[in-house]
């Protein structure tokens, strides 16, 4: 259980824990577990230790959010808090925001945080795709100015996208893809790659405060089964657990931790060439069995879903109905036969399966739909993509989803209504099919403490303690 | 069918509508039904339509022919009148909610066009029963914030909440607690990740003393009957238990007799780039203690009044000079813990948090006659995790910062009174 406040930054999700032992190590586990508990229980974090992280994917993507920081952060209510900058201000109906810079913050090599810093950072980030036509570095604020209203800013500028970085260090990659000299502000510096592990340790001067661990390791590239066997001989503490196999990993007794649903898979499909015609895109929206992919394929821990944004945030999502309708996609068709369709998804079994299951499904409304080969980059008129709902304010969340599928406008709406009439509008097109919302879920060992997800389903690590700290 | 959603966005912010109504004779449901039907008579107009109700929320369904009747009440003032399912329209709601607040959504299908109206609500709250016990305590909820509080302290001008970076100030009105000031504690040196704090009042007890991790701050209610706030680096040592407290005490068990006691003054240093106090003391006890977390004084009699450590490896020991004593049955207590003076009993209990093994957390009354704690009241169930714990000017209180799933943080005052 998390003990302490965090004074600004963004506070975890709720967590859903279940603590056993593992299976076949339960005796042992009880006799060395007794031998180790402490005369008395102790709840606030100690400080110290090595966090050992395995992870299937690029270690560097797990470490960004632990070298930089944004100029904002989100708690777990979505309320918007502050991180680099203290406080903001809009002028001109949110066309003009001024940020204000958090004082004594610096970077790992001791340079300051100066607002000229900050803007470099953020014209190096997003370059034209930003939500803003300029920004500026305006004594100790930072300016951004827009032809359009930017109402969601502080929001958004809380995401992945626009973290803040010295920019004249981002030089080569070393091995797992982590700049060689990056440099943030945040609660970790990246010190080293040793045998294939990111090695990050703690930014003493962190303006959050020291990490409660010294080091943490992560290493990349492993398979899930690699990882929990690592997890089961102590040699990992926090392990990756995919949607799919949260049931076994309950049934293996892993402690787990699972974020609400922050992962959204849906369907990209291409508005030009024979997909062109709306009654096509819609025909394919119907055609496909969200239940099967749900079942099947997730194991029943995905939420099926119509809408781009998850219940838990709106509470309208049954308004956009999941069902699927073979006939119905037969008519929308009228009885012709596109050319056939390519299908392509990300690298992995379960993404390959679950493409594989569409294509059928497709197949069955009389399409002719051929998965594409993984790894081979080509043009496609069916993307099967993960989307990652970056925010849990739903203003917000709703327009990184949709920039994340390439629609650049604002969105204006704040309320349930009239967040439900932006999905409704923007769905109608049947460019992007939502079909399930996924958690993310990690499995620590016995010494990781205080484990809190944020709400795009990170590990908050530099507020994880170790049990056996000194 | 072909469905054609057409939007009539009919938002009423029904803010403040459930919470704290105690009063029957209002329902809670009476505000949203009223909009809801505005609502769809505005999409419908006068006419007959099936109405239906799911409850996809955690509103009870005993709840729901209520919510029904009220609903079917608002909708005739309207001239809509509910009717059987043979009416070629139809009114579906679905009682919806999501993680801040419900949302009561109506779809009016006239023929094959639905069109969509729907309402928000603000949550109830709801009362937490109390534990019972030998000793029972109760919590009076002080006041909420959705910024951390390290410690809080009632004084005859106003509350003085201390913040990670600021020391907020307020005044009693008839809505509760309001925001008069706000003072930037300004500190130089980075914050700490398990934030701390304590605050006491001043000498004359218009004003306050506060310590934060490498900051001191000082306040006092001055004759305009403003408050004047400093703070300054600091590493003095901070008080960690109340100097110079008369306390009501009993020495049997059963007699609330009075007795006045000065309570020792403790000061301690507090490492300001961790969570917990050195184990200097000033001045010395003589003896070398170890870091701890928590300290508090158990007022036996006026000759008798142990030190309570509870050190950063759990083990919870007892210091009435020359030589520390491990004290038994500590197993289930958390990291903090602060003396009670509730006159049941010995007189003073410790009030410790849980050991967090639980989703939320308790706190728990205890007994130390000697060197075991044994337990005086039921545990105290808390609506989140315990970040705080202290005792109150007058001793004969506790109070805690409760933070909730949802960051919220509440302050607690928690009492307690004797059982037969």
């Amino acid at each position: 259980m998390n003990r302490y406040p965090n004074p600004s930054a963004s506070s975890g999700q709720a967590l859903a824990t279940k603590t056993t032992t593992w299976r076949g190590w339960g005796t042992l586990c009880l006799i060395l577990a007794a031998l180790a508990l402490p005369a008395a229980a102790r709840t606030r974090p100690h400080y110290g230790g090595t966090l050992r992280v395995e992870i299937e994917g690029d270690p560097w993507q797990q470490a960004r959010r632990l070298v930089f920081d944004g100029l904002t952060s989100i708690d777990a209510d979505g309320n918007i808090r502050p991180a680099l900058t203290m406080n903001w201000k809009s002028e001109n109906d949110n066309h003009r925001w001024q940020f204000s810079l958090r004082t004594g913050v610096h970077f790992h090599d001791s340079t300051p945080l100066t607002s000229a810093s900050v803007v470099a950072s953020l014209g190096a980030d997003c370059a034209t795709n930003c939500p803003w036509t300029a920004v500026h570095a305006v004594g100790s604020s930072v300016v951004f100015t827009s032809d359009s209203p930017m109402p969601n800013l502080p929001a958004l500028l809380a995401g992945d996208g626009y973290l803040i970085a010295l920019t004249e260090s981002s030089g080569g990659t070393q091995g797992g893809g982590a700049p060689s000299n990056a440099k943030g502000t945040g609660p970790f510096q990246f010190t080293a790659v040793n045998n294939g592990a990111l090695i990050l340790e703690a930014n003493d001067a962190c303006w959050q405060g020291h990490p409660f661990v010294d080091k943490i390791e992560i290493v990349g590239h492993k398979s899930i089964r690699d990882q929990w066997l690592d997890l089961s001989v102590g040699r990992a503490d926090l392990v990756e657990v995919p949607a799919e196999q949260l049931r076994q990993a309950r049934e293996q007794h892993l402690t787990v931790a699972v974020s609400p649903s922050v992962e959204l898979l849906a369907l990209a499909v291409a508005d030009g060439g024979v997909l062109g015609d709306p009654h096509l895109r819609a025909a394919i929206a119907l055609a496909v069995d969200r239940s099967a992919l749900s079942n099947v394929i997730f194991q029943k821990q995905g939420e099926i879903t119509a809408s781009l944004l998850p219940s838990a945030l709106t509470g309208y999502s049954f308004l956009f109905s999941a069902d699927r309708d073979v006939n119905k996609a037969h008519e929308l068709r009228g009885g012709l036969t596109p050319p056939p369709l390519t299908l392509s998804t990300e690298v992995g079994a379960t993404m390959q399966l679950a493409a594989q299951r569409i294509a059928l499904n497709l197949r069955e409304a009389g399409f002719n739909v051929q998965v594409a080969p993984t790894g081979k980059p080509q043009h496609t008129d069916l993307v099967l993509l993960r989307l990652t709902l970056e925010s849990n304010q739903p203003q917000a969340a709703l327009e990184s989803l949709l920039r994340g599928v390439g629609v650049a406008n604002p969105v204006l709406e704040s309320t349930p209504a009239g967040l439900f009439r932006v999905e409704h509008e923007f769905l109608e097109t049947h460019t992007l099919i939502p079909l399930l919302y996924l958690p993310r879920a990690y499995a620590v060992g016995g010494r990781v403490r205080d484990l809190r997800l944020s709400p795009d389903g990170a590990p908050q690590l530099a507020d994880v303690s170790l049990e056996d700290a000194p | 069918m072909k469905l054609v959603w057409l939007f009539a966005v009919v938002m009423s912010a029904l803010t403040g509508l459930l919470a704290q109504t105690s009063n029957a004779a209002t329902s809670p449901w009476e505000q949203p039904a009223a909009s809801l039907a505005d609502g769809i008579a505005g999409i419908l107009g006068p006419g007959q339509a099936h109405l239906t109700i799911r409850n996809q929320s955690t509103i009870s369904t005993g709840d729901i022919p209520a919510i029904r009747r009220r609903l079917e009440q608002d909708l005739k003032a309207h001239g809509v009148l509910a009717s059987g399912a043979e009416s070629a329209n139809a009114i579906r709601i679905t009682l919806s909610e999501n993680t801040r607040e419900r949302l009561w959504v109506a779809e009016v299908i006239e023929g094959s066009e639905t069109r969509v109206t729907m309402v928000h609500v603000e949550p109830g709250s709801q009362q937490q029963a109390q534990a019972s016990g030998g000793l029972t305590l109760r919590k009076q909820t002080v006041f909420t914030t959705k910024d951390a509080v390290l410690a809080a302290l009632e004084t005859s001008n106003g509350l003085v909440a201390v913040e990670p970076e600021q020391i907020v100030i307020y005044n009693y009105t008839a809505e509760g607690w309001r925001e008069v000031k706000r003072v930037r504690i300004g500190q130089t040196r980075p914050l700490a990740r398990d934030p701390r704090g304590v605050i006491f009042p001043s000498g004359n007890g218009d004003g306050f003393e506060a310590s934060l991790a490498g900051t001191a701050c000082s306040g006092v209610y001055q004759l305009t009957g403003e408050w004047s706030v400093r703070c300054r680096e600091s590493d003095d040592p901070w008080t960690i238990v109340q100097p110079s407290v008369t306390q009501t005490g009993s020495a049997n068990q059963g007699t609330a007799t009075q007795m006045d006691i000065s309570v020792t003054p403790f000061k301690a240093f507090y490492n300001a780039a961790r969570n917990y106090f050195t184990g200097v003391f000033s001045p010395s006890l003589g003896e070398e203690m170890p870091p701890f977390y928590s300290a508090a004084q158990i007022v036996r009699s006026a000759s008798n009044a142990p030190l309570l450590i509870g050190g950063i490896d759990g083990k919870v020991q007892i210091w009435n000079g020359p030589t520390l004593k491990p004290v038994s049955g500590t197993r289930d207590w958390g990291s903090d813990f602060a003396a009670l003076t509730s006159g049941c009993g010995a007189g003073t209990q410790i009030v410790a948090s849980g050991s967090g093994e639980a989703p939320t957390d308790s706190i728990r009354a205890y007994e130390l006659p000697a060197l075991e704690a044994i337990p005086a009241s039921a545990p105290l169930a808390m609506d989140g995790t315990v970040t705080a714990l202290w005792t109150a000017p007058d001793g004969k209180s506790v109070f805690a910062v409760v933070r909730s799933a949802a960051d919220q943080y509440e302050v607690d005052r928690v009492t307690a009174s004797c059982n037969e």
